[in-house]
């Protein structure tokens, strides 16, 4: 087969195939990263352990639930151990500088979470310091925060009374090696909120965000889930208990209904690539009918012949394609940034390039298929008949 | 007694086109000798190219027998007769030759990707072709940058570097002046003379026929051979 005639059919008209595979590659870029966008709503439900429940209020996740309901859990069988997890919502320094701060039970913390690795600093001082608190290794390369600084966040659900700022001092940088617990977070004692609010310097809800309940191994998790629910059924707050895979996937679901809204986005990107490229196939492919008509009387087969067009599909749209992807590796590590807690640990995965990749394999095979099988069963009588 | 490379026999071949149909080729027998030099004339639409195109395989008869350098090539199927083709025969066309994308030299080399050989021996046979060709100069321009002459010698250094049996060639002098035309037809002649080969040619050009060393003529569907003897003094062609 004579492979050359690949490229130089390409390069032949190059502002065309320029325009085809720049094409290509925006459209690679954007679904790349559309994909990991998803990827990364998704890895926080799919990385949830299974023996932990989180038991909300009945109302909303924005409703607090008493503190005594968790000595009532505790209580209930099949559950080892529970834990408050109450949402601060502050920011620091301006409402840009979003992520995620915890107000916990600091003792449960390390037992409830063993994905939680401390990797710098002592978890002991962080034990020991009422002020104390510990925070993902990317929020500490995000804003340049070590052991020992203090970070002041701006109260926003529970803001001071004077109007001044929340010190936490950072104790220890905590690692996780799994999706379902952030990076980028920012955990502190419940005590210390809970003091605060009692001396009246600061103003929010009472009570607790959600109670972590850790089953009991051995123990159904739904069983124990209904125990507890059944338990509040007659107030003075009713609960709902989930799964942790569900409580996170209750966060996908309320930035709408995202991966459904990303995989009609992308099917429509797909399809207008795909008609584009099918385009350039077709003009090429009508340029080379006499190509062909000589190949064949040379003593060439329909399938040199065929394999000749199909190839410039490829190559165009795996080099169109392959730029997209590359373009979306060398953003995705400012677009985890710029994202920051929103998405956290967004990357383009392996499997996102491997996807992608085949994405634009098909988008080649289907393009140039066509036009190549066409082309490849014309006998050289017949190019000779269409060039006249 | 010559052998023959050449043996139609009683070959018909019918166009439809629209409900009616063209009877191009009726009951036609030609034979012609292995290192023969045949000039095949006639009438535009007389069915020159359409004749062409039956022996070198590229198109089927619909009635008849095409034998060609020992084989019924009517009996192969699509690969075998590509095969077929890629071993005997070596077209050369006019305007319709070379692919634009390809240098000459590429373009020379290209029935030779179809022989198991080496790059090297590719290399040797093509510059071999277009030191016969005269070309040796021009061996990296794309047809482009080639005058019609120039191109039509590539597309004859193309047709002979597989060492095929047989060339058939198409009006390859149609759209050349005179001296490019001597150029080519002298080309042809050489071919024929010195290495052997068996040149069918198709052409307008009475000067051009005169140098083959036997005309026919191709007339409502039948061959009238004029010629024979009278123009090739070797004779027995
Ligand atoms: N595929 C086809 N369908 C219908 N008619 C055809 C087809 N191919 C050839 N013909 C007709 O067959 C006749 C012979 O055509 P052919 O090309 O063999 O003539 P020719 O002698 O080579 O003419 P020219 O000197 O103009 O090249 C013409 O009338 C042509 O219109
Ligand atoms: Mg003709």
């Amino acid at each position: 087969m004579p492979l050359r005639l690949v490229p130089r059919n390409l390069l032949k008209h190059p502002l065309r195939s320029l325009l085809t595979l720049l094409s290509l590659a925006v459209a690679l870029f954007l679904l790349c990263l559309l994909r990991s966008l998803v990827v990364a709503l998704d890895a926080g439900v799919r990385g949830a352990k299974s023996d932990r429940v989180i038991v909300q209020s009945a109302v909303s996740l924005f409703v607090f639930l008493p503190e005594s309901y968790q000595e009532k859990i505790r209580q209930v069988e099949g559950v080892a151990e529970v834990m408050g997890w109450t949402w601060f919502g502050g920011y620091y320094q301006e409402p840009a500088n979003f992520f995620a701060q915890f107000a916990t039970d600091s003792e449960l913390l390390f037992s409830m979470y063993p994905e939680i690795q401390i990797i710098k600093g002592d978890a002991r001082d962080f034990l020991a310091d009422r002020r104390a608190c510990i925070i993902g290794d990317q929020l500490a390369s995000a804003y340049d925060f070590d052991i020992g600084q203090s970070i002041p966040l701006i109260g926003g659900l529970f803001p001071r009374v004077d109007g001044g700022v929340w010190d936490f001092q950072v104790a220890a940088i905590y690692r996780s090696n799994s999706s379902n617990v952030d990076r980028k977070s920012l955990f502190f004692h419940y005590d210390y909120l809970q003091q605060s609010r009692e001396e009246g310097g600061v103003e929010g809800p009472p009570g607790i965000g959600v109670f972590v309940v850790k089953v009991k191994e051995g123990e159904d998790p739904l069983a124990v889930m209904g125990r507890i629910d059944a338990l509040f059924e007659n107030g003075p707050q009713r609960v709902q208990s989930c799964s942790e895979a569900v409580f996170q996937a209750q966060f996908v679901s309320m930035v709408g209904n995202i991966p459904l809204f990303v995989g009609s986005l992308g099917g429509g990107v797909f399809l207008a690539i795909l008609l584009a490229v099918v385009n350039t196939m077709l003009m090429s492919a009508r340029e080379q009918v006499r190509d062909i008509g000589i190949m064949k009387a040379l003593g060439f087969t329909n399938a040199a012949a065929f394999w000749v067009i199909l190839l410039q599909g490829l190559l165009l749209a795996l080099a169109g394609g392959g730029l997209g992807i590359l373009g979306a590796h060398a953003v995705s590590e400012p677009m985890a940034q710029a994202l920051g807690a929103y998405f956290p640990g967004f990357a383009v995965s392996r499997e996102t390039t491997v996807v992608g990749l085949v994405i634009s394999l098909a988008i080649g095979v289907l393009a140039a298929s066509v036009p190549a099988w066409r082309l490849s069963r014309l006998s050289t009588v017949q190019t000779m008949r269409m060039e006249a | 007694m010559t052998e023959r490379i050449i043996a139609l026999s009683s070959v018909t071949k019918i166009y439809t086109r629209g409900g009616e149909s063209l009877v191009v080729l009726d009951h036609l027998d030609l034979e012609v000798a292995r290192g023969g030099f045949c000039a095949l004339m006639g009438p535009s639409g007389s069915g020159k190219s359409t004749l062409l195109n039956l022996i070198g395989g590229l198109d089927h008869a619909d009635q008849g027998q095409v034998e060609v350098a020992g084989t019924n090539i009517e009996a192969l199927d699509g690969s075998a007769l590509a095969a077929w083709r890629a071993e005997t025969v070596g077209f050369v066309f006019q305007g319709f030759n070379l692919i634009p994308v390809l240098t000459a030299r590429e373009n020379i080399e290209l029935p030779l990707l179809l022989a198991p050989l080496s790059r090297k021996q590719r290399r040797k046979h093509v510059d071999d072709a277009l030191e016969l060709v005269g070309l040796a100069d021009r061996a990296d321009h794309r047809p482009s940058q080639l005058s019609g002459g120039q191109e039509q010698r590539a597309a004859i250094a193309r047709a002979i570097v597989t060492d095929p049996k047989l060339i058939l060639a198409d009006e390859p002098t149609g759209d050349l002046d005179r001296e490019s035309a001597d150029q080519i037809l002298d080309l042809l002649a050489r071919l024929n003379s010195e290495l052997g080969k068996t040149v069918l040619i198709v052409t307008h050009d009475s000067l051009a026929a005169e140098r083959a060393r036997r005309v026919v003529h191709l007339d409502k569907g039948r061959l009238v051979d004029r010629s024979e003897a009278a123009l090739a003094p070797g004779g027995g062609n």
